[in-house]
């Protein structure tokens, strides 16, 4: 998974003087009785770009349209650049968003489509049409500017609609799953673009997806969600390595989990008695609980060590069985299962072009991970 | 094969015929038409070019045998007197200014309703719509006789006005062209507003939404957006009232006045009072082609459009 930190030293969120560009204050939004989003506090600051990631229907949507001004609040408190938004009708509101539906008007050309935000800030026709131009071909559209929306692909309509959006250049831009229709190349291409865009234009972003990959990549910060609520808000490397609880760790990535209870709580470290794992596990700077808590131990799947040898002196270690072997062309991805039963994935880069790999199904294999890679989640 | 049930037996004896699926379909409505629309219109076109006479029936034939000649006698007369009488093309006129300011007051008025019925929660739509077409139930004449007890000097609506006070002395509302508009509005609003309701329940309030996110108040979004996506079915509300009003006859008969010129009034009294088959069926002729040729035009225009890209 691979990280890209627009600027190395801005972090605003670690500065407590810095002032949040979007303040987003205990929003909860009902409809009827479904409560679809719950309490979502969140401060994004001025040239981030900020990925609400989280399965489907946990309220991503909803919350943007809120701040688009689309839905109303049923509580709480949306703030723009020190405005606030309540009573602003989105017409007047700094945003722009792109749909998850697109939304482009069928009756109009791509060209018209794009232009029809600048046309209505009464921008002079000649600035309409260079601007239209440039982001056509930043959107590798150039040759469509004259079709309708109903003569173009799915990853064509998603272009236009991403163009309209950046077009007027909003303060906020709010993106509902902007690239999930494009292939693999061009979904890559173009997040590189969005991230260009940000630096030069300096337009705060707020992405929603349900790629965690493209999170990954998008993100100044991510901002986890299920069920209408925010479970974790951090960078995409705080969110991998230590997720706060077991959604979050299953949810980005994978994961191996194995539940126990707080054997012993040491100044730097905790043991976690894992009758599931067979093995008292040794995990660094974590939270702190009483002896005898329920907690679950997450392990990430690159970080468990296999060899048929001895591993040495690493801090947790196991036995096991090799189940299954997955050849990705860049790693393998094993499947051991322990003599209790229990099956942990463990993925291995492949370094060497061998013809056969080293472990075969049924080999007995010493398995285990350092100190520092498992990290105590919540359930 | 007698096993099996009517309704297949029937199809395989039409698709031996040649006739299954689609083409079934389409001949029912084409053979409806045949019968209903092009044999009656073909009646009424002969009895156009024949010569009025006092007779049953009240002309004379356009073919005759006459000495072992076939004679075909085709009068252009009727249509030449059309053109020679100022009446009938002051009455075409009329009944087109008529219609043509009817459809619009009907689009405005209706317009807005179609709109909120379709914005309307879907539940409460049907019951909407049924309050549109509730005026059906009672007969067209007896609506249209209503009107009459509402705008007559000593009816519903002038009493009202005089009993506040607005108003010392009864307006004439009977027998002006006021009434006939009235009358044709009420009459054919339903038929705009369904065409609308059906277009504007489909449009998509993404549409809607995209257009505020970019900056358009709503009665911008309306006219840029709204509007040309329902652009077909005010077409179809337009045309669905603008044909019958030119040809309308009751209402003008009721509620006008005495020169409230209609083509619908004249027709009848050509083929009713007058007793002249030939004139009356000359002036249908025209008729028709004056309410076909816009509608042509406009289903030209349409199928140029989307050329345009
Ligand atoms: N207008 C509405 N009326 C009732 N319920 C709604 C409405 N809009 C959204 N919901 C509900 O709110 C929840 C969140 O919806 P939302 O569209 O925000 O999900 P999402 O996170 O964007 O999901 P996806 O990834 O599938 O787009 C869903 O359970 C949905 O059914
Ligand atoms: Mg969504």
């Amino acid at each position: 998974m691979s990280e890209v930190i627009s600027t190395s030293d801005a972090r605003p969120w670690t500065d407590p003087n810095a002032v949040p560009f979007l303040q987003i204050k205990n929003v909860t939004k009902k409809f009827g009785a479904f409560t679809s989003v719950y309490d979502v506090s969140l401060d994004i600051y001025k040239g981030e770009i900020f990925c609400l990631l989280g399965g489907s229907g946990c309220g991503k949507s909803t919350l943007l349209r809120m701040l688009s001004g689309f839905e109303g609040l049923t509580s709480g408190q949306i703030i723009i650049d020190g405005q606030d938004q309540a009573g602003i009708p989105p017409y007047n509101r700094p945003t722009n968003m792109m749909f998850q539906t697109y939304a482009l008007f069928p009756h109009m050309t791509v060209e018209k489509n794009i232009a029809y935000g600048l046309k209505r800030d009464g921008l002079p026709r000649a600035e309409i049409a260079t601007r239209v131009t440039d982001i056509l071909s930043l959107v590798q559209m150039e040759g469509f500017a004259t079709r309708k929306p109903h003569q173009l692909s799915g990853g064509q309509r998603q272009r236009v609609a991403l163009a309209r959006s950046l077009v007027k250049k909003p303060k906020l831009l709010l993106l509902d799953e902007p690239l999930g229709a494009l292939d693999k190349k061009l979904r890559e291409e173009t997040q590189f673009e969005l991230i260009k865009i940000q630096e030069s234009l300096g337009v705060t972003f707020v992405v929603v997806t349900h790629d965690q990959e493209e999170a990954m990549t998008l993100s100044s910060r991510i901002g986890v969600m299920t069920a209408g609520e925010i479970v974790q808000v951090g960078t995409p490397r705080e969110i991998y390595e230590y997720p706060r609880n077991r959604f979050v760790a299953d949810f980005i990535g994978s994961v191996n989990i194995f539940e126990g209870r707080i054997a012993e709580d040491g100044e730097s470290h905790v043991i976690v008695a894992s009758p599931e794992a067979g093995l008292d596990i040794y995990v660094p700077h974590s939270i702190s609980g009483v002896i005898g808590q329920k907690v679950a131990v997450a392990v990430r799947p690159e970080k468990v060590v296999i060899s048929k040898d001895d591993l040495g002196d690493l801090r947790n270690k196991l036995i096991g069985t090799v189940d299954e072997i997955a050849y990705m062309g860049d790693a393998s991805v094993y499947q051991i299962r322990l003599d209790n039963g229990k099956r942990v994935r463990v993925t291995q880069t492949n370094l060497t072009r061998s013809e056969e790999s080293t472990l075969n199904y049924g080999d007995r294999v010493n398995l285990g991970w350092d100190g520092s890679a498992g990290v105590v989640v919540t359930s | 094969m007698s096993s099996l049930p009517l309704g297949i037996r029937i199809g395989a004896i039409l698709g031996r015929m040649g006739l299954r699926g689609r083409t079934l379909v389409i001949a029912i409505p084409t053979v409806w038409l045949l019968i209903f629309f092009l044999i009656p219109f073909l009646v009424v076109a002969k009895i156009s070019f024949s010569v009025a006479a006092i007779a049953r029936p009240p002309y004379l034939p356009i073919v005759e045998w006459v000495d072992g000649f076939f004679r075909i006698n085709l009068n252009f007369g009727n249509y030449l007197f059309l053109l020679e009488d100022p009446l009938y093309v002051a009455a075409y006129l009329g009944s087109v200014k008529i219609a043509g300011i009817s459809t619009l007051i009907a689009l405005v008025i209706g317009y807005p309703m179609a709109y909120l019925i379709a914005r309307s929660e879907p539940d409460r739509r049907n019951l909407l719509l049924m309050l549109v077409v509730l005026p059906f139930w009672t007969s067209f004449l007896l609506r249209v006789y209503a009107w009459i007890g509402f705008l007559k000097s000593n009816g519903v609506i002038n009493n009202f006005l005089m009993s506040i006070g607005i108003i010392d002395e009864p307006l004439v509302m009977l027998q002006t062209d006021f009434a006939v508009y009235v009358g044709i509005v009420y009459t054919y609003l339903p038929f705009m507003i369904l065409p609308l309701y059906a277009n504007l329940v489909k449009l998509d309030e993404a549409y809607l939404e995209a257009s505020a996110d970019l900056g358009a108040r709503p009665i911008t979004t309306f006219f840029t957006v709204t509007m040309p996506l329902s652009l077909s079915g005010i077409i179809a509300g337009c045309m669905l009232v603008f044909i019958p009003a030119v040809g309308e006859f009751v209402i003008p008969a009721l509620l006008g006045g005495p020169d409230t010129l209609m083509i619908g009034q004249v027709l009848w009294n050509e083929f009713f009072s007058n007793r002249d088959w030939p004139i009356a069926s000359a002036v249908a002729i025209v008729m028709l082609f004056v309410l076909v040729i816009p509608i042509m035009l406009l289903r030209w225009a349409q199928k140029e459009k989307p050329n345009e890209t």
